[in-house]
């Protein structure tokens, strides 16, 4: 079933194209990897599926509802590459605030799983605006985790992470893909490109390759 | 080299624009102060009030000094006032100069920017005072110039001798604190002791005039001496945050960005929230216990400013029904300021649009939510307020009525008024239709967009002018002054809602805007092929 579309998705600052036409489907239960150099339009692709952006033209969808709806934002999990949180609230209520406005039940089980894997759980109590880069991409990660979705949308999921932290990522987007959900990862890392059963790859905007990830020649892909 | 950089920079400068600047300035402040004064009314007072003011007044006003020169205090312990440039941090602080030589100039430019703010301010105070007090009116003027000049002067030297010269955190602070209480003493008991309330004495002068008053004066002009000669010791480290944070704010300040100023305020006061809250919220909406949570972790520094601009608002209302019509804005700017550290999680989630388009809540509704919690804690400044106004007296019972009802429509105005605020400095919130207006209406509407927010503010106090019409109207047939108070306020609350709906539905009236505007560009483009 597929549960992110994008049709004709296009996205252009006057000359500039970011994307151009890109045709995309993801099912549910496939891993995909989005690979390309930087400026290949991966992130600008993410962050129109997440509704922060708008299409120049042509459109997205999460499960069938526009991206940026109240129900796409429901089914959809984006987690960007720079960690945003609330200078007043500790991890805890960070936790219990995202879950409550998705009205997430029985949070308080998965919140306690995620931290103890994420080593956070002995800094439950602390301020994440104290936290050094890595923990708040830690925190960040807790919060995406912590309530269910449909598709999964993670941009440069290592950045600030150590390699305990990496692990843990690894097995989060492998267990959410097991559990029936679309993960979408931008990542010039070659260890997710190996786990991902798909790999799309962008230049300057345009759909260069999408194909299985095993077959697919990264370090070319993402020549400039 | 520093004296070339500032020529060429002065080179720089089109001397029709700062010419017309100037001409801007001195137009805006003729006309405040006219307008500021034609406000007050020209009616002397009683000769029982002018005494009032003569035995109340000095410990009010050395309470009101002491303020002052302990915000100073902290300004210094935290690095303050010196705002020097990031390059010269780096190059010229570090380069074997010696320091006095190099920030010499700098403390020099403050000095001479805060005497003459101070003493500005103090002219427009005199102006005003002559109106109604006895005196010769050149007395007052100059009485107001010298109060305000020596005591910005005396701001600028407590914060350099701390900064200069390591006072150790929270020294500043507790001197600061014990000048404060001294102060509180002198007003509880109409007793002066403090050297302050000697130098407010100095402002009401043309009443009665006591040399020893002086004194104080030059001790505050020592202090500026004393910070001047300390400032070789100011702390690198803290110049160089205050160097990236001050350019900011600058910044934000040339965008009206008045959210990104409290920001950076805070930053630059190191106000970080407490990692243990002052009391836990477990129960309640989602919005409302996140709202609280971020309250229960105010530091000390922000209840303290938020609880002195609740008695700050109360003490001006008071003034307002004494007759003194013009401090209503000084109720409701103290209201505002306060607000809007009560709208603060609004704020964090306007900062941050990633956060609140990732919920499946619509992002109207959710800023909404946000309000309700900010109009409780705001309902607290002002019961801080209204305490104040009622201690004051005379008249606690109708104090205590009137007040209570200006209470509930000054904290929803100043809730509004803070929103507003927020919203509005987000860019995110200024439609792409203002492209398409003329630069000469885009100028009023920057304009507005600064203004409205803390006018209506202000408009949360009027129930106390209207009460006060009718508390003095001999008409028998006018109503009692919390009625009408009542209705007014009534008036005020339709406005508050009005802000709140555009709080919830802006995002759709753009969405309806841009609409519009694209289809009226795709018919005329259709119309003129």
């Amino acid at each position: 079933m597929t549960v992110l579309e994008a049709e004709k998705l296009t996205k252009d600052y006057g000359d500039l194209v970011a994307l151009d036409a890109l045709d995309l489907t993801v099912d549910a239960g496939e891993a995909v990897v989005l690979v390309g150099h930087n400026g290949s339009g991966k992130t600008t692709f993410l962050r129109m599926a997440a509704g922060l952006l708008d299409p120049s033209s042509g459109e997205v969808t999460i499960a069938g509802n526009p991206a940026g709806s109240l129900e796409a934002r429901a089914d959809l999990c984006y987690i960007p590459d720079n960690p945003v949180l609330y200078d007043d609230l500790d991890v805890w209520e960070h936790l219990e605030y995202t879950a409550r406005l998705h009205g997430a039940d029985g949070w308080e089980k998965r919140a306690e799983e995620l931290l103890e894997q994420l080593g956070l759980i002995e800094r439950i109590d602390d301020l994440p605006a104290t936290f050094s880069r890595g923990l708040r991409q830690k925190t960040s990660l807790a919060l995406a985790f912590v309530r269910p979705f449909k598709v999964l949308l993670v941009d440069e999921p290592f950045v600030g992470l150590d390699a305990s932290g990496q692990a843990t990522v690894l097995d989060l987007l492998d267990e959410s893909a097991r559990a029936g959900v679309a993960v979408v990862v931008a990542s010039h890392q070659l260890e997710i490109v190996s786990r991902s059963s798909r790999c799309v790859a962008l230049r300057d905007g345009e759909l260069i390759y999408d194909g299985a990830a095993d077959a697919a020649d990264v370090l070319s892909l993402v020549k400039t | 080299m520093r004296r070339e950089r500032r020529a060429w920079r002065v080179a720089d400068i089109d001397w029709i624009d700062a010419l017309y600047k100037a001409y801007l300035t001195g137009i805006v402040g003729i006309v405040s102060i006219a307008l500021l004064s034609a406000w007050a009314g020209g009616d002397r007072v009683a000769t029982s009030t002018a005494q009032k003011v003569a035995a109340d007044g000095p410990a009010l006003l050395g309470l009101l000094a002491a303020v002052v020169v302990t915000v100073g205090l902290r300004s210094g312990e935290r690095g303050g006032p010196l705002a020097i440039e990031a390059a010269d941090v780096r190059h010229v602080l570090l380069a074997p100069v010696r320091r006095e030589i190099a920030l010499g100039p700098i403390a020099q430019r403050q000095l001479r920017h805060v005497a003459f703010t101070g003493g500005l301010v103090g002219i427009v105070a005199g102006q005003l005072a002559f109106r109604r007090l006895p005196g010769n009116d050149i007395a007052w003027i100059v009485a107001g110039a010298a109060f305000g000049a020596s005591l910005a002067v005396g701001f600028a030297g407590a914060a350099m001798t701390v900064s200069g010269r390591h006072v150790r955190r929270p020294l500043g602070s507790l001197v600061g604190v014990a000048l404060v209480a001294w102060s509180i003493v002198d007003v509880l008991t109409d007793h002066l002791t403090s050297p302050l309330s000697f130098f407010g004495r100095l402002a009401l002068s043309p009443i009665r005039f006591h040399v020893v008053d002086v004194v104080p004066a030059l001790a505050l002009l020592a202090l500026a001496a004393l910070g001047y000669a300390s400032i070789g010791g100011t702390s690198l480290e803290s110049s160089e945050r205050r160097a990236a944070l001050v350019g900011q704010m600058r910044f934000a300040v040339t965008l009206q960005d008045v959210r990104t100023v409290l920001l950076l305020r805070r930053q630059l006061a190191q106000e970080l929230p407490r990692s243990r809250p002052w009391f836990r919220v477990n129960r309640g909406p989602a919005v409302w216990v996140r709202d609280w949570r971020g309250v229960a972790r105010w530091p000390k520094g922000r209840i303290a400013r938020v609880v002195a601009l609740g008695a700050v608002a109360g003490a001006a209302a008071r003034a307002v029904w004494d007759g003194t019509t013009p401090l209503i804005a000084v109720a409701g700017l103290a209201m505002f300021v306060a607000a809007l550290d009560a709208v603060e999680p609004l704020g964090q989630d306007l900062d941050h649009p990633d956060r609140g388009s990732s919920v499946p809540i619509v992002a109207g509704s959710l800023h909404l939510r946000h309000l309700s919690t900010a109009f409780a804690v705001t309902l607290l400044t002002g019961a801080v307020g209204l305490a104040t106004a009622v201690a004051i007296g005379p008249d606690r019972a109708l104090t205590a009525q009137v007040g209570a009802v200006t209470l509930v429509v000054a904290a929803g105005a100043a809730v509004a008024g803070a929103a507003g605020s927020a919203i509005t400095s987000d860019p995110a919130s200024r439609g792409e239709y203002a492209a398409l207006l003329p630069p000469e209406a885009l100028g009023s509407i920057t304009a507005m967009r600064l203004v409205w927010p803390a006018a209506v503010a202000i408009a949360g106090f009027v129930p106390v002018v209207v009460a006060r019409a009718a508390y003095t109207s001999t008409n028998p047939t006018a109503p009692s002054p919390v009625q009408a108070a009542t209705s007014v306020g009534i008036i005020v609350l339709l406005v508050v809602a009005f802000v709140g709906a555009w709080v919830r539905f802006r995002d759709d009236a753009r969405k309806w805007m841009s609409d519009a505007f694209a289809e009226a560009k795709a018919s005329t483009g259709a119309s003129s092929s």
